[in-house]
């Protein structure tokens, strides 16, 4: 009984912990309609610098916490707030989303450079001392916890539905010109949220830090409050006290599994299903969310599309691709870059390119963010080891069809709700099948699993340049075939879905059935692709297919362009030519890229000056039709003469 | 629950019975009815906030009543999902713009055309449609699509380019949509709702950024569609375009219907007037000839959360 006691006591604090920072996940949310997939990341410099100030220079307790919350957190909030979310207004639905992992790239990035990764950092509790209680001890940190968190909790409550600021904060995302003509800025409004989610997590960090009992890790850090994505996705991202709750119920359960259900478990399965948990959490807050209802908007993009070649065009350019790249193998046959030879590396840009078009075709053209597609490519190249020996073409297409079906199988619970529940439970996937599977021993053993070269009756594929040429056609095969989707009637309702999900309904498409094809499609893409990866690394380990690469490479594409082939090309060139210049750099690298994309739909190749024309394309002569205000002609409307404007 | 009779005494394509709907403490719909019959406009007017939006979505499916049945024909589609309904035959355009912005003119209607079309069908891309949706598309569209070579082998390109061309938009299909005038856009749905061959259309306000010839050529049209055999629930406050081409009106405000009848009838209504008018005060003689039971209180403001009309 005291044990159960004592459970439920940590259960408690853990779950605190989450619930501050889930309700500035809320917080953020309700004001200003972005989720702060960087809040973890945020309360990670906050643990660092608390760690930093306190543990290293001896900085007051109290001083300490001012300056990391009222300060830092405070100011930092303020400043992402204005420089980096209020200019997105107007962004493509999933831009919010893609410059707020940046902002947890660039922070975890940054961590790396300034707090060596290797050092270990211990965390004492704020308070120390404990007291007993009912025959259990209970530590004064714990109630520190508990009590900071109800203190939030009713604070909070109090603002949004006790004074005039409160109600203009939570109208600010509905209806922004309303809020204006009450007097109140609706920037001030997003601003206040954004200050006061980045304290929060800040506060979260701060007081977790001291529960990690081998010390204050990096990765560990940023994921550590994924418990409380949770919780706020229990509250609908909108209600404080079920967010509250929810987030003291998942510490609890949390808590209770480590300790209950874990103990019953082979002892290779614990440290997975540990670190797996969160996100198990996560997934089943969000299957059990009720249905968003369908909402006409009256969404109308301004973006300009980017020109879809045409099915002669990308014959032609794939036939000129795979020409340079014959060239490009023998010319640069043998050539190595630091240990690693030049074709290994084309080999790689080919295989990655494979999953960056997968993004654009699940992203650029139907709007949906996947943030798992490394995931993907990891059991792909797991599956190619695995099956029929490894090197296989039997081995190839199993990747590729379980694939698919996993990627249905994630896609499905999510259909019935806003793509930002997609990408939350993509997130979760990502990070649950890196934690839990791929650093698994078994999984890819310790030295990895080899995956031989493919093998065709009558073809060798075991040299270098085979093997790059043939990573190459499947490339080029891949393109062409997310340009042939784009050109035929499943890739016009990609875009149209994309464009207006009521529209889309109320002609009679399935909005379901789309999305779930269409993520089937790019995880089956990336499947192949990290199959082909293994078949070009010869040996595939844990960290191949990590978290943060997948984040890391998503940004690439965005920042290039998530909307055209050769964004998703461009992106794997300079990912894997950055990886071999600058590693620690990479997130750095694509954090403050995303953030200067800004609202740029089309990422660096949609800008005017890299725009470069193309002499077999016509251009417009001149705007066919005039500018807003223009209507069509009297006459035009039953046949005969067209707009004035025409 | 059977479908009520239709006022026009022809087929009852749409049957709305005791609709509610609340969003909070806030009542859009009051136990709202209505009616429309197959080759006729009906036109739903009301004041701003009266709920004609609430309704519309009601009826394609994008929000779900509190109580009360909606019946396409004799189906029971309450609780159907939009598209759904869509494959039934209902087609709506939207109060605000709902084009597919990224696409073209013509790959918007294109969208709407394939609509029927099944993944294992993509080999028809290019080529016929099916028959039974030429065949619908041909009636409702009457004159429209007359000498349209769509039943013996007109290519969806073809189709497009007629439908663009039947409103207005000749010329314009290669425009992309988001680039296109309010009016040009509205055109740019209606020939989408119309691609899928509909024997139910609803128009919110598609008269909206259209002057007096463009709003003229506008209600020759829908009378035509109508004479095709289309059922036409129309939303409209261009009062003259209403009054020349609905053969039925309901008038909507606060969430019920407060009245009912031809154009005339409706033109010489006390309360009709008193709602456009915002007097509170209905006159008893109005209330007699209310359908459905109007039971919200007039004092609370009805809400439209996905969009209120504009006048």
């Amino acid at each position: 009984m005291s044990n159960f006691l004592q459970y439920t006591i940590f259960g408690i604090m853990l779950g605190a912990g989450y619930a501050i920072a889930a309700t500035g996940l809320v917080v953020t949310y309700t004001t200003s309609g972005v989720f702060n997939f960087a809040q973890g990341a945020v309360g990670m410099i906050a643990a660092f610098c608390y760690w930093e100030l306190v543990s290293a220079h001896h900085v007051p307790v109290l001083l300490a916490l001012v300056i990391i919350l009222v300060i830092g957190a405070a100011v930092a909030g303020a400043l992402v707030e204005r420089v980096l979310m209020r200019r997105l207004h107007g962004a493509s639905a999933e831009r919010p989303v893609m410059v707020t992992l940046g902002l947890m790239v660039i922070l975890t990035g940054a961590a790396t450079l300034i707090w060596n990764p290797t050092t270990e950092r211990s965390v004492d509790n704020m308070v120390s001392g404990q007291f007993r209680l009912v025959g259990i001890n209970i530590q004064y940190q714990e109630v520190l916890i508990i009590g900071v968190a109800l203190a939030v909790a009713f604070a909070l409550r109090a603002l949004f539905y006790s004074t005039r600021t409160g109600y203009a904060l939570r109208a600010v995302v509905d209806d922004p010109e309303l809020v204006a003509m009450s007097g109140v800025s609706p920037n001030r409004m997003s601003q206040y949220g954004w200050i006061l989610g980045f304290m929060m997590a800040a506060l979260a960090g701060v007081l977790l830090a001291p529960t990690q009992t081998t010390g204050i890790q990096i990765p560990a850090m940023t994921l550590l409050v994924v418990s409380g994505y949770a919780a706020a996705i229990v509250g609908r991202l909108k209600n404080i006290s079920v967010t509250f709750a929810a987030a003291i119920g998942i510490g609890l359960a949390e808590n209770y599994v480590i300790n209950y259900v874990l103990p019953h478990l082979p002892e290779n399965l614990v440290p997975d299903v540990t670190y797996a948990l969160p996100m198990v959490f996560l997934f089943i807050a969000l299957v059990t969310l009720p249905s968003v209802r369908l909402r006409a908007v009256g969404r109308l993009t301004t973006m300009r599309a980017p020109r879809v070649a045409g099915g002669k065009e990308s014959l032609i350019a794939g036939g000129v691709f795979l020409a340079l790249a014959v060239v490009a193998a023998i010319v640069f046959n043998n050539t190595d870059v630091k240990g690693t030879t030049l074709l290994t590396l084309g080999g790689m840009v080919m295989t990655l390119g494979i999953v960056g078009l997968s993004l654009v075709l699940l992203t650029g053209y139907s709007g949906q963010v996947s943030l798992c597609q490394f995931s993907f490519m990891g059991i792909g190249a797991f599956i190619m080891g695995k099956v029929a020996g490894g090197g296989s073409v039997l081995g190839l297409l199993a990747a590729t069809a379980i694939c698919a079906g996993v990627g249905a199988l994630i896609a499905l619970p999510t259909v019935r709700l806003r793509d930002l529940y997609l990408a939350l439970a993509t997130f979760a996937f990502a990070d649950a099948v890196a934690t839990g599977f791929f650093n698994d021993g078994h999984v890819f053993g310790v030295g990895g699993v080899t995956i031989g070269r493919i093998l065709l009756p009558g073809l060798s594929l075991s040299g270098d340049r085979a093997e790059f040429l043939m990573v190459t056609v499947f490339f080029v095969l891949a393109a062409w075939m997310v340009l042939a989707i784009r050109r035929s009637l499943f890739g016009r309702r990609l875009v149209a879905l994309n464009d207006s999900p009521a529209a889309y309904a109320t002609v009679g498409l399935n909005i379901g059935f789309t999305k779930v094809a269409v993520f089937a499609i790019a995880a089956a893409m990336a499947g192949l692709a990290g199959a082909l990866y293994g078949t070009v690394q010869g040996v595939v380990g844990t960290t191949d297919f990590d978290f943060f690469p997948g984040i890391i490479f998503v940004l690439f594409v965005t920042i290039w362009s998530i909307r055209t082939v050769s964004g998703a090309f461009l992106a794997a060139v300079s990912y894997v030519a950055l990886n071999q210049i600058w590693p620690n750099g990479v997130g750095l690298f694509a954090g403050v890229g995303i953030i200067l994309i800004g609202r740029a739909a089309s990422g660096v190749l949609g800008i005017e000056p890299f725009q470069f024309p193309l002499p077999w394309v016509r251009r417009p002569t001149s705007p066919a039709v005039g500018p807003a205000g223009d209507l069509v002609a009297p006459s035009a409307l039953i046949g005969g003469e067209t707009s004035a404007a025409s | 629950m059977p479908p009520v009779e239709n006022p026009d005494g022809g087929t009852a394509v749409l049957t709305v019975s005791d609709v509610a709907v609340r969003f909070g403490g806030v009542s859009a719909l009051s136990d709202a009815s209505l009616s429309v019959g197959s080759g006729t406009v009906t036109g739903l007017i009301g004041p701003n906030g009266a709920g004609k939006t609430t309704l519309f979505n009601v009826i394609s499916g994008l929000q779900t009543p509190d109580h009360g049945t909606v019946y396409l024909f004799d189906t029971d589609v309450t609780s159907m999902k939009p598209h759904r309904r869509a494959r039934l035959g209902l087609a709506r355009t939207f109060q605000r713009l709902e084009v597919f912005g990224t696409l073209s003119a013509s790959e918007n209607v294109q969208v709407g055309l394939e609509s029927g079309v099944k993944w294992w069908d993509w080999h028809r891309l290019g080529r016929l449609l099916p028959n039974r949706r030429a065949a619908a598309r041909s009636a409702s569209t009457g004159d429209l699509l007359a000498g349209d070579p769509i039943a013996s082998a007109a290519s969806t390109d073809a189709v497009c380019e007629r439908l663009l061309e039947g409103v207005g938009l000749e010329g314009l299909g290669g425009e992309q949509s988001a680039a296109m005038s309010t009016g040009l856009a509205r055109m740019v749905e209606l020939a989408r709702a119309l691609a899928i061959g509909p024997k139910l259309l609803l128009l919110d306000e598609p008269g909206s950024g259209l002057d007096e010839a463009e709003s003229t050529a506008l209600g020759d049209l829908l009378a035509k569609l109508a004479a095709g055999g289309m059922a036409v629930l129309l939303v409209e406050h261009d009062m003259e375009l209403v009054m020349r081409i609905c053969d039925h009106i309901y008038v909507l405000d606060f969430g019920d219907i407060i009245a009912s009848g031809t154009p005339e009838e409706i033109r010489k209504n006390p309360a009709v007037q008193a709602a456009y008018l915002g007097e509170a005060t209905v006159p008893e003689e109005v209330v007699a000839t209310q359908h459905g039971e109007p039971d919200a209180d007039p004092s609370e403001p009805a809400a439209e959360p996905d969009g209120g009309s504009g006048r």
